[in-house]
């Protein structure tokens, strides 16, 4: 058979109406009327309906027709026509024609799915079809079918088109995709490293790239002046519900330029970016200095789509008699707070003492929160009574308060604590009453990072040690200067979310040399570490600097979906797990042992004590049940006795029965009518077996630590 | 000290809360009592199965067998003391209940033969029906393929009623067997279907002398009663204890998933995190023996899957192979325990085994068994005598036991 004259199933329309055409494609679903079946077909395109009739195919096509299932994939010739009216689909593009079969090839068949893949409806007025509430570890499974969704496809051709977009932009702008090294450096950067053994050098590793940061900066070095490349990116990070072990990156950096070449540059292409989708951003950005972004929104990546910006209120209550706010101030503390106008209705003296201030911000780090209903008669709270009246007049003042404003306020000795807790509290009260317009997209660049961050054992690099500061006078041994140096990096942050970051990067020799002095790394280890770099700086190495957006966050934001997996065609699941290729798995020890993995001697001199000991640790974990050192002895004996029976049952194997099935021929499968609820979870007494339960849910331990 | 024997009593057994049940005095079991395990649920009764797993848990609806009984007018007595999650007989007080007189009937669970050893202990009958028979919907097991329902009594006659009652289709339980299921409203001694009872001689070469003794006594009885024996052999007899032993901990490691602590049952004081708490949780929540069975099921499934799979062959070679002997023969006699069986339970796997080697085969191959006390003795001890019949010939079975209890001294 040949595919030469085949047509695109969604392109059929009106004027097609009598066409004999050739289509091919999958059965998305059908309906058998005995004398006619009718099928939704579906290739990349789109559906239309395709009619089996006596009238038009001969017995045999009829028969075949019969036998078709959900995704068989089959080749059909047919005839266009016209649908008759009131019969005609608004859920289809080609929902006014349908095609009369008069050939039928069944291509392949298909098993029974393990979930709906079909999402439009076959008879008018049903609408779409929900895509089923189907497990997302069952539809990674499943990823090649959970991928023929018309949804994932819409997903995965609007990332193809965004990438694209911006291969051709930054083409124009005279940029070139240079590729770099997977198989690379283990480098001290943020995250852990994915690390590969070498086997030609045993002992020795690789490490996936966390971001071509050097390399990049070495093509600056070379003279490439405009590289980008769409790079894929590993960080070994603990898991988070919205992270993947490796993502892809839209890398650039360019030479000869300064922050505005990149602010006016990145602006240009978000904004072609995300009007992919329809969604007109408007230029330019506005531009925040880290500090007022963390002493208004108490975050470097402030959601600015809504205002309940901080209130400074410390010097209201230089004087007060209120015990708490007296001791934090003489720590030197600070008091913050915002005012949620108009919510005294929502925020009730119950949701505000109960629910927050007991609950939900000591759960944000803080001992307490301090919280006023701005009322007809003045102010309400529980602890109103200690404030002066002229305490009072001046909150009122300062928040600009009015009847029906809520005031909540943070103290605290510490700054970055207030600061901290107010910007969850004020992220959280935004959720919870609905402050947040849907449907906008507020886009910032957020600048002026400190250069140095304070640890307890000295001071460390904000962003990463390449970064230029604002001024290069500086002494690498004054701690006190050097955390109060800016660099000149800079982050774009869209709707909270942060879609990258870059910097203008160090091109002077000696200012890196200082920057390495002041983060008190000895010559030798700048040696091991950076030393091939820092050579290349000393060849003459042009101003330059760059910025990385992550692209799958940026796909998903400007295509809204729930995560960034919906845009990724073969995600790891929330655990760093591939529930398709069962990666990562374990792997042999002869394997294990070409890489030099296998610390040889030790096996020899504790004579498999230790494979012992590593076994019960092993299935201790994957059975989640922890052994103590008394009962090692009784579970390491047990699992010599099931390697005895193992051995046992492997002498007397015959491969001639099949696995024996306890149940018989009768259907096994649950009936259909799918899933309800148990009515003891309606009615709650499931919990009452429960040893830990919260409203209505289980109460488990953290998920993480 | 008799109250020590139950773990849990009705405080009053004959009034039932629903309307829709009728009064014990209407039903076909009025007057039967029957005690239970703390494995089986009835709605309100504590259901912890033995287990530090299930502590303090409280069942929330009756198990589909338990309706049933209601519905009949059964008297449900209490909840006697079980071993963890039914996993050997340590602690096990059904035969102590059953012999002093405190209870007609009782239920429990028989994964490898528990119900027929205990009262081939106590010299009482007990039966195994064939795998889908008796619905296991509100049944805490452990090994779901080897496990069923098992009843003990002291006259045949009451477990002829009560299967009666509990067997048939169950749609909660999607291992019935269906439309193919036996009844027994048939079941008398005149139903003389099995003639013909065979001995494997593979089992009889591993007894002791006396055990033989009594044995072949029981046999020449039964020859005599107008019965034709017959030898058979079975050469890979020693198998069923592996296949048992390697699907059985598969199983168990895979049913025991559910124990984290969440929904029900213990849960550790502190867990810094979420697997913390479940490494914790889990390993508080069971007990050494149950500990050891996990962890070799364990083994089995991450790190020889090729064992397991080994193990599910063979299990079909034994069940064509013993089906083959049914063709010979309607029935098989074996003792339903050796002599050295101990008293106190065994504390290590391959002890537990040990124990139950005679009546674990008709858990491998799912088919029906029943012992019957008073025939296979030799003076002092009764080892008893067990029978086990092709799948699905549990109302012949019953009916031999009628018979021979008859029949018997």
């Amino acid at each position: 058979m040949t595919y030469k004259d085949r047509l695109p199933c969604g392109s059929l329309r009106i004027p097609d109406t009598g066409r004999a055409v050739l289509l091919a494609g999958w059965v998305d679903a059908l309906r058998d009327h005995g004398e006619l079946v009718f099928i939704h077909l579906r290739d990349r395109s789109g559906i239309v309906q395709v009619i089996f009739s006596p009238e038009f195919a001969d017995q045999t096509i009829m028969k075949s027709a019969s036998t078709l299932r959900n995704e068989f994939c089959v080749a059909i010739r047919g005839r266009v026509q016209q649908r008759a009216a009131g019969t005609e689909n608004p859920n289809l593009d080609t929902g006014s024609i349908e095609v009369m079969a008069t050939d039928l090839t069944i291509l392949s068949k298909s098993e029974a799915l393990p979930f709906i893949i079909s999402e439009k409806a076959m008879v008018a007025g049903a609408g779409d079809r929900v895509a089923d509430a189907v497990s997302e570890d069952l539809r990674l499974q499943y990823r090649y079918l959970d991928l023929r969704r018309p949804t994932m496809q819409g997903h995965l051709l609007k990332r193809h088109r965004i990438i694209k977009v911006v291969r051709d932009f930054l083409d124009e702008q005279g940029f070139i995709e240079i590729e770099t090294p997977m198989l690379t450096k283990s480098t001290p950067e943020g995250a852990r490293d994915y690390l590969v053994p070498s086997r030609v050098h045993p002992g020795n590793f690789y490490a996936l790239p966390q971001s071509p940061q050097l390399f990049k900066q070495l093509l600056m070095v070379s003279g490439y002046e405009r590289y980008f490349q769409i790079v894929r990116c590993f960080r070994d990070e603990d898991l988070r519900p919205n992270r993947q072990p490796e993502f892809t990156q839209l890398d650039l950096e360019a030479s000869f330029i300064d922050e505005g070449f990149i602010y006016d540059l990145m602006e240009a292409l978000i904004v072609r970016m995300f009007a992919v989708a329809v969604v007109d951003l408007p230029r330019p950005f506005p531009r925040m200095a880290y500090d007022e972004a963390i002493d208004t929104m108490g975050s470097d990546r402030p959601d600015t789509r809504f205002g309940l910006r901080f209130v400074e209120a410390t010097d209201i209550f230089r004087n007060t008699s209120y015990g708490i706010f007296k001791q934090i101030l003489q720590r030197g503390g600070c008091i913050k707070g915002v005012n949620i106008k108009g919510q005294s209705e929502k925020l009730s003296k119950n949701v505000l003492q109960n629910e927050y201030a007991r609950e939900i911000v000591p759960g944000f780090g803080a001992k307490g929160m301090t919280w006023m209903r701005v009322m007809e008669g003045g102010l309400e709270s529980n602890i109103v009574q200690f404030f002066s009246e002229e305490e009072q007049q001046a909150i009122l003042a300062r928040f600009g308060a009015e009847t029906g404003d809520v005031i909540v306020m943070i103290a605290d000795a510490s700054y970055d604590l207030v600061t901290s807790v107010l910007g969850q509290l004020r992220l959280h009260m935004a959720d919870r009453l609905g402050l947040i317009p849907a449907n906008v997209y507020s886009p910032l660049w957020v600048t002026d990072f400190p250069l140095f961050l304070a640890t307890d054992e000295g001071i460390t690099s904000s962003h990463h040690p390449f970064t230029a500061p604002d001024r290069t006078d500086f002494d690498p041994s004054d701690r006190d200067m050097l955390l109060s140096l800016r660099s000149r990096a800079y982050d774009v942050v869209v709707n909270g979310e942060e879609l990258g970051g870059g910097s203008i990067r160090i091109n002077d020799r000696d200012v890196q040399r200082k920057i390495f002095q002041a983060l008190g790394l000895t010559d030798q280890e700048v040696e091991e570490k950076f030393g091939f770099f820092l050579r290349a700086l000393d060849y003459g190495a042009p101003p330059h600097g760059g910025i990385a957006l992550g692209m799958d966050r940026v796909v998903s934001m400007i295509l809204g979906t729930s995560s960034i997996r919906e845009v990724i065609a073969f995600p790891k699941n929330r655990s760093a797990f591939c529930p398709l290729t069962q990666a990562p798995s374990p792997v042999g020890r002869e394997q294990l042992e070409e890489l030099g993995l296998l610390g040889s001697g030790d096996a020899k001199n504790a004579a498999g004590t230790d494979q012992q000991r590593d076994l019960v640790d092993a299935l201790a974990w994957v059975s989640r049940i922890g052994v103590g050192e008394q009962e090692r002895p009784m579970i390491a004996g047990a699992l010599k006795e099931a390697m005895r029976l193992a051995g046992r049952l492997s002498e007397r194997q015959g491969d001639e029965e099949p696995l024996f099935c306890v149940a018989g021929d009768v259907n096994r499968m649950r009936k259909p009518g799918g899933a309800r609820p148990s009515p003891y979870a309606e009615s709650g007494e499931i919990f009452k077996n429960a040893p830990a339960v919260k409203g209505n849910y289980f109460k488990v331990a953290a998920v993480l630590e | 000290m008799q109250t020590d024997a139950f773990t849990y009593l009705d405080p009053s057994p004959s009034v039932w809360g629903h309307d829709s049940v009728m009064s014990p005095e209407q039903g076909p079991l009025a007057g039967k009592s029957l005690t239970i395990q703390p494995s089986l649920s009835v709605r309100g009764w504590p259901a912890d199965a033995g287990s530090v797993a299930l502590k303090g848990f409280v069942a929330l609806e009756d198990a589909t067998v338990i309706e049933r009984l209601k519905k009949a007018g059964a008297t449900l007595v209490g909840t006697s003391r079980m071993s963890e999650l039914g996993l050997g007989l340590a602690g096990d007080t059904t035969g102590r209940i059953l012999s002093e007189g405190r209870s007609d009937m009782a239920l429990m669970t028989d994964m490898m033969g528990e119900a027929r050893i205990i009262a081939a202990r106590v010299g009482a009958f007990a039966f195994k029906p064939s795998n889908g028979t008796v619905s296991r919907f509100g049944l805490i097991g452990l090994a779901p393929s080897m496990e069923c329902l098992g009843i003990l009594a002291r006259a045949p006659e009451d477990i002829v009623a009560v299967m009666g009652i509990m067997a048939g289709d169950d749609d909660r339980d999607f291992s019935m067997c269906g439309s193919e299921a036996p009844r027994f409203d048939h079941v008398t001694e005149s139903d003389d279907s099995i003639k013909v009872i065979g001995f494997m001689k593979e089992p009889i070469e591993t007894l002791s002398e006396a055990e033989v003794r009594a044995f072949r006594g029981c046999l020449d009885r039964l020859e005599k009663s107008g019965f034709r024996i017959r030898e058979v052999s079975l050469p890979d007899y020693d198998l069923f204890r592996s296949v048992h032993h390697c699907i059985g901990a598969v199983e168990a490691s895979s049913s025991c998933g559910k124990y984290d602590g969440v929904r029900y049952g213990h849960r550790t004081a502190a867990a810094k995190n979420w697997n913390d708490m479940y490494l914790k949780t889990r390993a508080e929540s069971f007990g050494a023996l149950v500990k050891a069975y996990l962890f070799q099921g364990a083994y089995f499934q991450f790190e020889n899957y090729g064992a397991f799979e080994n193990a599910c062959r063979i299990r079909a070679r034994l069940v064509k192979a013993i089906n083959g002997l049914f063709a010979e023969v309607d029935a098989l006699a074996f003792p339903t325990r050796s002599g050295s069986i101990r008293e106190v339970s065994a504390e290590d796997m391959e002890g537990l085994y040990d124990d139950f080697v005679l009546t674990l085969p008709a858990n491998v191959a799912g088919v029906p068994a029943v012992q019957i006390p008073g025939y296979c003795t030799d003076g002092n001890a009764d080892y008893g005598l067990q029978i086990i019949g092709p799948r699905l010939s549990d109302g012949p079975l019953l009916s031999l036991a009628v018979r021979l209890s008859k029949m018997g001294t």
